[in-house]
C-alpha cells in the first residue's frame, strides 16, 4: 500500500511537467520531421509532399555548408577564448577584496542586456567611423583600421568578439562555482606538497573542474549553434555569406524565400548537428578522471 | 533540447493551427468583386505602418464608414504587419484588404493562388472612364501576371541619388548628369576631402538599384533590363551589365566610395552622408522621412536622377518601385474591400496623401498639388521619363537575388572582377532557369 501511494504521489508531481513536455517539445519535434518532407511556402495551407527532396537539396546546398562551417569556426574561435577568459576571471574574482567584489557584481552584466542592444552596441564599436577605429587612429595605428563588419576576413571574428563579450559572464559564473566546489582539503594538501601557480592549476584544478567543463562545453555548443540575433543584426550574414550561420540562413529560407518546408529541413539539420556534437562531448567527457583514479 | 528546431516547429505549427484542413482556404473561387452594389458587414484592413503611418488609411476608413453606415471597418497595422498576416493566410482567415509591406513575399502569394484578380473591379466605371484609367498604366503593369492584376499600386518610390544642395552650392558643384561628369566632379570632391559617395553595404540592393540597373539600361537600353529580368540566357552577363559592373568597379578603384561602406547598414551610411562625410548616396524617395530624426541642423536632401551611362539607352528611363495593396482569395468581404480601396485611390484622396505624407502616388494627376520641395525633382523626373521600370527579380527570384547581392559585395571588396561578378549573376540566373519548381514571371514594356 505504502509503495503504491508513493508511486501515485510521484506520478501526480511528474505528470504536469511530462504532459507539457510532450505537448510542447516532443510533439512539435515529431511534426518538424513531418513538415520537412513537404514543399510548403508558409503562405497558404497548400503542402506538397516531396519525400526526401529537401534533405537531398540540403546535402548539396553550398550556402548551408558555408553556414555550418562558420558556426563551427565561431565555436572554435569564441569557445577557446571564452573558456580561457572565464577560467582566468573566475580565479581572479575569488578573493574578498573590493576589486574582486566589484568584478563579481559586473561580470554577468552583459547577460542581462538584450541581445539586440548588444548587437547595436558592437555595431557602433565596429563601425568604420566607430570607436575601435577611432581608438586605433588615436593610438597612431592607422594601418590597423578596418571595415570590421564589411571585410571577408574580419566579419566573423568581429561577431565572435561580440559573442565572447556577451556570453563570457555565464561561463565565469560556472567556473567560479566549480572552483568553490573543489574540496578545501585538496587545496590544502596541494599547498603542503608545494604545488602552486600553474602547477597546481594544471595538475589539480583543471582535472577537478571536469563536470563544470562538460557542462560549459555542452552549453557552448548549443549557444553557438543557435546564434541568430547577433549575426542577423550585426552583419546580416554578410559580406557575401562570410558570416552566415545556420539560423540566419534558415530565417532567409523561411521568411525571405518562403521555403518553409526546406527551412524546417534546415532546422532538422541543425538539430542533428547539435545532437551529434553534444553526444561527442558526452563521449569525450565520459569518465570523471578523478573518480577513475580513485 | 534544441531550441531552434522547436522554434521552427512552433512557427510551423502556429501557421497550421486553426486551419481546418489543407483545402480549407482558397478552395472556393469567390465571385470577382467589383466594389459596387450594397456594402455591409465587417471589413478588416491590415496595413504596413512604415514612415507614412496608417493614420491616413484610418481617416479614409472613417469617412467611408460614414458614407456606408452598414459597414463596420477596422484598420490595424504595425511596422512588421506581414508577420501577423502570414499565419492568417495559412489559417485561411486573412483580412479583407491588406497592405502587407516590404516583408511580404507578394509574388509567392500569387503563385499560391491566394490573391483575387481585381480586373473586374478595375473595369468598372469611375468618372468618365474606368477605375483602371485612373492609375498610371506602367505602375499597374508591375502588379500583373499573365494579364491579370493581382495587386494594386498605391504610392511610388522613386530611386535615384541624393545630395545636400547647400553643400553643393558652397563648393560650387552641380549634380552630374552623366558618368563622365561624375568622374570629373568626383575628383573635385575628393580634393575637397569629401568621399563622392556612400552606399548601404549591408543592403546591396541600394547599389544594384541605384547604379547597376540604371547603368546597364543606359548602356544597352531598356531591352537589356527586360531580357535580364525575363531570364533570357546570357542577359545577365551581356555587355550592358558587364559595362555597368565595370563602371562601379572603376568608381571603387578610384576611391570614390566612402571607406568602410561595405560594412554599413542603410542608416549608418545615410547618416555619414548627412554628416557631410560623403557628397551623394543612392536611395529611394523615402529617404527624408526615414532620416528626419537624425538630420543635422541645416542639412537637407535633394534628388538627382542617376547620372546617365552614355550608351544607347534612354537617359530619361527611371527605376521606380511600388508597394501594392491586395485582396486575399479568402477575404470574407472582398466587395467592400475593393470599394474602400477605390475610395482611397480617388484623385481627391490621392492628392491629400501626397500633400500630407510627401510621397508621389500612382494615381494620375495626384501630383498636381503644391509638392513638398523634396518631391519636386522626383515628380519632374517621373513626368519626363519615357520609360519607367522596376526591379522585379528581387521579389520574383529571391535566391537568385541573394547571389547578385553577394557578388556585388565581393566585387566591391576587390575579391572578384566585374566579369566574374556578372558571370556569377548569369550562373544564378541559369540555376533559376533550370529550377522546374520555381514559378517564372515575365516583364513586358
Amino acid at each position: 500500500m505504502r509503495g503504491r501511494g508513493r508511486t501515485a504521489f510521484i506520478i501526480s508531481f511528474l505528470a504536469p511537467a511530462v504532459l507539457f513536455y510532450a505537448a510542447f517539445v516532443l510533439w512539435p519535434l515529431v511534426q518538424a520531421f513531418q513538415f520537412s518532407t513537404y514543399r510548403w511556402r508558409g503562405l497558404s495551407a497548400r503542402m506538397t509532399p516531396v519525400g526526401t527532396d529537401n534533405y537531398r537539396q540540403l546535402w548539396e546546398d553550398q550556402a548551408f555548408a558555408t553556414a555550418l562551417k562558420n558556426n563551427l569556426l565561431l565555436l572554435v574561435e569564441a569557445g577557446v577564448v571564452i573558456i580561457a577568459l572565464a577560467l582566468m576571471v573566475a580565479h581572479v574574482v575569488r578573493g574578498k577584496g573590493p576589486v574582486q567584489k566589484f568584478l563579481r557584481s559586473i561580470y554577468l552584466f552583459p547577460q542581462v542586456v538584450s541581445m539586440v542592444v548588444v548587437a547595436v552596441m558592437w555595431q557602433f564599436i565596429f563601425n568604420p567611423q566607430g570607436l575601435l577605429n577611432a581608438g586605433l587612429r588615436a593610438a597612431g595605428l592607422d594601418a590597423l583600421t578596418r571595415t570590421w563588419l564589411g571585410e571577408s576576413a574580419w566579419a566573423l571574428p568581429s561577431v565572435a568578439v561580440a559573442f565572447v563579450w556577451y556570453a563570457v559572464g555565464f561561463y565565469i559564473m560556472l567556473f567560479a562555482a566549480g572552483l568553490e566546489g573543489i574540496p578545501q582539503e585538496v587545496n590544502e594538501a596541494a599547498e603542503l606538497d608545494g604545488s602552486k601557480g600553474w602547477h597546481r592549476f594544471w595538475h589539480i584544478t583543471w582535472h577537478l573542474l571536469w563536470s563544470v567543463k562538460r557542462v560549459a562545453v555542452t552549453y557552448l555548443v548549443i549557444n553557438v549553434m543557435n546564434t541568430f540575433a547577433l549575426v542577423y543584426l550585426m552583419t546580416r550574414g554578410g559580406p557575401d555569406r562570410r558570416s552566415e550561420v545556420m539560423l540566419t540562413y534558415l530565417y532567409e529560407q523561411a521568411f525571405v524565400n518562403s521555403n518553409f518546408g526546406y527551412a524546417t529541413a534546415l532546422a532538422v539539420g541543425n538539430f542533428v548537428v547539435v545532437m551529434g556534437l553534444s553526444l561527442l562531448i558526452l563521449f569525450l567527457f565520459r569518465r570523471n578522471p578523478v573518480e577513475a583514479r580513485a | 533540447m534544441n531550441k531552434t528546431l522547436l522554434l521552427a516547429t512552433a512557427l510551423a505549427v502556429g501557421l497550421i493551427a486553426g486551419c481546418g484542413g489543407p483545402s480549407s482556404s482558397g478552395a472556393t473561387a469567390s465571385e470577382a468583386p467589383t466594389g459596387e452594389g450594397e456594402l455591409k458587414g465587417d471589413l478588416e484592413v491590415m496595413a504596413f505602418e512604415g514612415g507614412y503611418g496608417i493614420d491616413m488609411f484610418q481617416k479614409a476608413a472613417t469617412e467611408f464608414q460614414e458614407l456606408h453606415p452598414d459597414l463596420k471597418i477596422s484598420v490595424s497595422g504595425n511596422p512588421r504587419v506581414w508577420e501577423q498576416i502570414r499565419p492568417r493566410m495559412v489559417a485561411g482567415n486573412p483580412p479583407d484588404l491588406m497592405f502587407p509591406g516590404w516583408g511580404m513575399d507578394h509574388w509567392a502569394l500569387v503563385a499560391e493562388d491566394q490573391l483575387l484578380p481585381l480586373d473586374a473591379a478595375l473595369d468598372t466605371k469611375v468618372g468618365d472612364g474606368t477605375w483602371r484609367d485612373t492609375f498610371d498604366p506602367n505602375m499597374l503593369k508591375l502588379c500583373q501576371k499573365d494579364g491579370k492584376t493581382y495587386m494594386l499600386p498605391y504610392y511610388i518610390m522613386v530611386y535615384g541619388w541624393w545630395y545636400d544642395p547647400a553643400v553643393f552650392q558652397k563648393n560650387g558643384w552641380t549634380p552630374p548628369t552623366t558618368f563622365s561628369e561624375l568622374l570629373v566632379l568626383g575628383d573635385k570632391m575628393k580634393a575637397a576631402g569629401v568621399a563622392p559617395m556612400a552606399f548601404q553595404g549591408q543592403y546591396p540592393y541600394y547599389m544594384i538599384e541605384g547604379m547597376f540597373f540604371p547603368w546597364a539600361q543606359g548602356v544597352g537600353g531598356i531591352q537589356a533590363i527586360v531580357d535580364a529580368q525575363n531570364l533570357k540566357p546570357g542577359a545577365w552577363n551581356s555587355p550592358a551589365f558587364l559595362k555597368a559592373a565595370q563602371m562601379i568597379d572603376e568608381l571603387n578603384k578610384k576611391g570614390f566610395f566612402l571607406a568602410g561602406s561595405t560594412g554599413m547598414s542603410h542608416t549608418e551610411s545615410q547618416t555619414q552622408f548627412l554628416n557631410g562625410k560623403a557628397a551623394m548616396v543612392p536611395c529611394g524617395s523615402w529617404i527624408e522621412s526615414e532620416m528626419k530624426e537624425v538630420m543635422p541642423p541645416g542639412a537637407s536632401v535633394q534628388y538627382m536622377p542617376v547620372p546617365f551611362s552614355e550608351g544607347s539607352g534612354d537617359p530619361t528611363a527611371l527605376l521606380i518601385g511600388v508597394e501594392p495593396w491586395m485582396v486575399p482569395v479568402a477575404a470574407k468581404n472582398p466587395n467592400a474591400a475593393v470599394a474602400l480601396y477605390k475610395h482611397m485611390t480617388s484623385l481627391e484622396k490621392a492628392k491629400e496623401f501626397v500633400r500630407t505624407k510627401g510621397t508621389l502616388m500612382t494615381i494620375k494627376g495626384s501630383d498636381e498639388v503644391e509638392l513638398p520641395r523634396v518631391l519636386q525633382k522626383p515628380a519632374e523626373t517621373v513626368r519626363n521619363a519615357k520609360v519607367v521600370y522596376a526591379n522585379l527579380v528581387r521579389q520574383w527570384y529571391p535566391e537568385m537575388w541573394k547571389e547578385f547581392e553577394g557578388g556585388i559585395t565581393s566585387m566591391l571588396n576587390g575579391e572578384i572582377t566585374p566579369q566574374q561578378f556578372v558571370d556569377r549573376c548569369e550562373a544564378a540566373a541559369e540555376k533559376a532557369r533550370q529550377n522546374k519548381d520555381l514559378v517564372k514571371y515575365e516583364m513586358s514594356l
